[in-house]
């Protein structure tokens, strides 16, 4: 365990987590879009700046990047980074325009208005809300391993979405994109029995259904990509069980099993 | 491309890391672009997602995903030729060589490719020869100072014939 100041509050830390980490678990609200503590820090989206005043390498730095050590002492809100604060807000207001995160950060911070030219782009399938923070993309390749999802071309004109802007079947239509997603640019429907990633060139991802009361409940490749992982696995008998219904046959079991009194229920509803 | 030339290219390097860009861009070579079926391809073989590579082969300006003509012709954009007037060789251009105007990428990058295979047109930023603008490069071949009527001439070395190519 380590020390560290923060705003004058002594701080208890693990070694190496993130400063940012700290501070938030410290109940200080340090604004970030880029950051998802189940992936490397990326330091892309710059709102997470502190000040270091008392440090290795003293001066403005991404919270998100810096780890914690003993005698680190850092400012979250100074006159200087709330500056930058605002110039970042307005450079995000006039990327992602209809991003209602950014618009309300930009209340918090009292900006009224961006003085650059506002990226409104017809029939985006990012809505106008993509800031090209990169977290779909890495929670896509990183975490789930699909892949489906990356930038495309560079500097102003950078996007995010499949290759050759095609239905792409890598895609398991299991939504940890559009759950990460910090200005919620990312648009899915449930249609019946197939989900469609209406942001990812309308990616059609089928739906399973459920054995027993015969809802839809998700993804066919996502659901056979969790029983993969799952270690031990379910019983065969619950895999096509939705959600409800697994949990009212798991407890029907285990009630026969108590009654019977043969063995602890748990166990034996593992495969 | 077949396979077996494409498992030759992959095969030559050993270290899985930063090999992908020499294999695209040794296809740029020998194919004139990346078709998308060699990606897929080399998606599998690499175990690399396609996504990935697609993004790889947009962001380089090197690569191109659509064929490329015999004689590649690129005028500089860089500030100085833009300002020497390079639009208004590139509109010359369109018109020497027939190729549509609106085939702009949203981007503003355009390939723009002849009928015949023969030429290609795009654009770049800024060759280093500011000096000379504005500058137009024809292959490997650069021309500076050029004006609009000049132009006719520099294509004539590369085949280009009026009555063939010229748009209406």
């Amino acid at each position: 365990m380590t020390q560290v100041i923060i705003d004058g509050k002594p701080c208890a830390a693990e070694e190496g987590e993130t400063l940012l980490v700290v501070a938030r678990r410290e109940g200080i609200d340090i604004p970030a879009f880029c950051f998802e503590e189940s992936l490397a820090s990326y330091g892309a989206c710059r709102m997470c700046l502190v000040e270091v005043v008392k440090g290795a390498r003293p001066g403005i730095t991404t919270s998100c990047t810096l780890q914690a050590a003993d005698g680190l002492e850092v400012l979250t809100e100074t006159p200087e980074i709330t500056g930058l604060r605002k110039a970042l807000i307005e450079l995000y207001l006039a990327q992602a325009p209809r991003a209602e995160s950014i618009k309300a950060l930009a209340r918090r911070y009292g900006v009224e208005k961006t003085r650059f030219a506002r990226k409104v782009v017809k029939e985006d399938p990012l809505q106008n809300r993509c800031i090209l923070c990169g977290l779909c993309v890495r929670v896509c390749g990183e975490i789930m391993g699909a892949g489906a999802i990356n930038y495309i071309g560079r500097g102003q004109f950078t996007e995010i979405n499949t290759p050759f802007y095609e239905e792409n079947e890598a895609c398991m239509g299991c939504g940890a994109c559009a759950e990460v997603c910090p200005t919620g640019a990312i648009a899915l429907e449930d249609r019946t029995d197939t989900r469609v990633m209406k942001s990812w060139s309308e990616t059609k991802v089928p739906l399973a259904r459920c054995a027993a009361c015969g809802t839809f409940f998700a993804p066919v490749p996502f659901t056979r990509y969790a029983h993969e992982k799952l270690d031990p696995g379910i019983l065969d008998a619950l895999k096509d069980l939705c959600p409800a219904c697994r949990s009212k046959a798991a407890a029907r079991k285990a009630i026969l099993l108590k009654k019977e009194g043969v063995i602890p229920p748990e166990p034996e509803l593992q495969a | 491309m077949d396979t077996a030339r494409l498992n030759e290219i992959v095969e030559r390097y050993p270290a899985p890391a930063g090999k992908i860009l020499g294999i695209l861009e040794q296809v740029q070579r020998e194919v004139g672009y990346l078709p998308k079926d060699i990606l897929q391809f080399l998606a599998k073989r690499l175990e690399v997602s396609l996504s990935e590579l697609y993004s790889l082969a947009t962001f380089y300006s090197f690569f191109t995903l659509a064929p490329l003509g015999e004689h590649v012709v690129t005028v500089c954009m860089g500030t100085a030729c833009h300002v020497k007037g390079a639009p208004e060789l590139v509109a010359t251009l369109k018109r020497l060589l027939g190729v549509e105007v609106d085939e702009v990428t949203r981007d503003g990058k355009f390939l723009l490719t002849t009928e015949d295979n023969h030429f290609s047109l795009t654009s770049a930023r800024c060759f280093g020869a500011c000096s000379m603008a504005p500058v137009l490069r024809v292959d490997n071949k650069i021309f500076g100072y050029i004006t609009p009527d000049r132009i006719p001439a520099i294509l004539e070395q590369f085949g280009w014939k009026e009555s063939q190519h010229r748009g209406s």
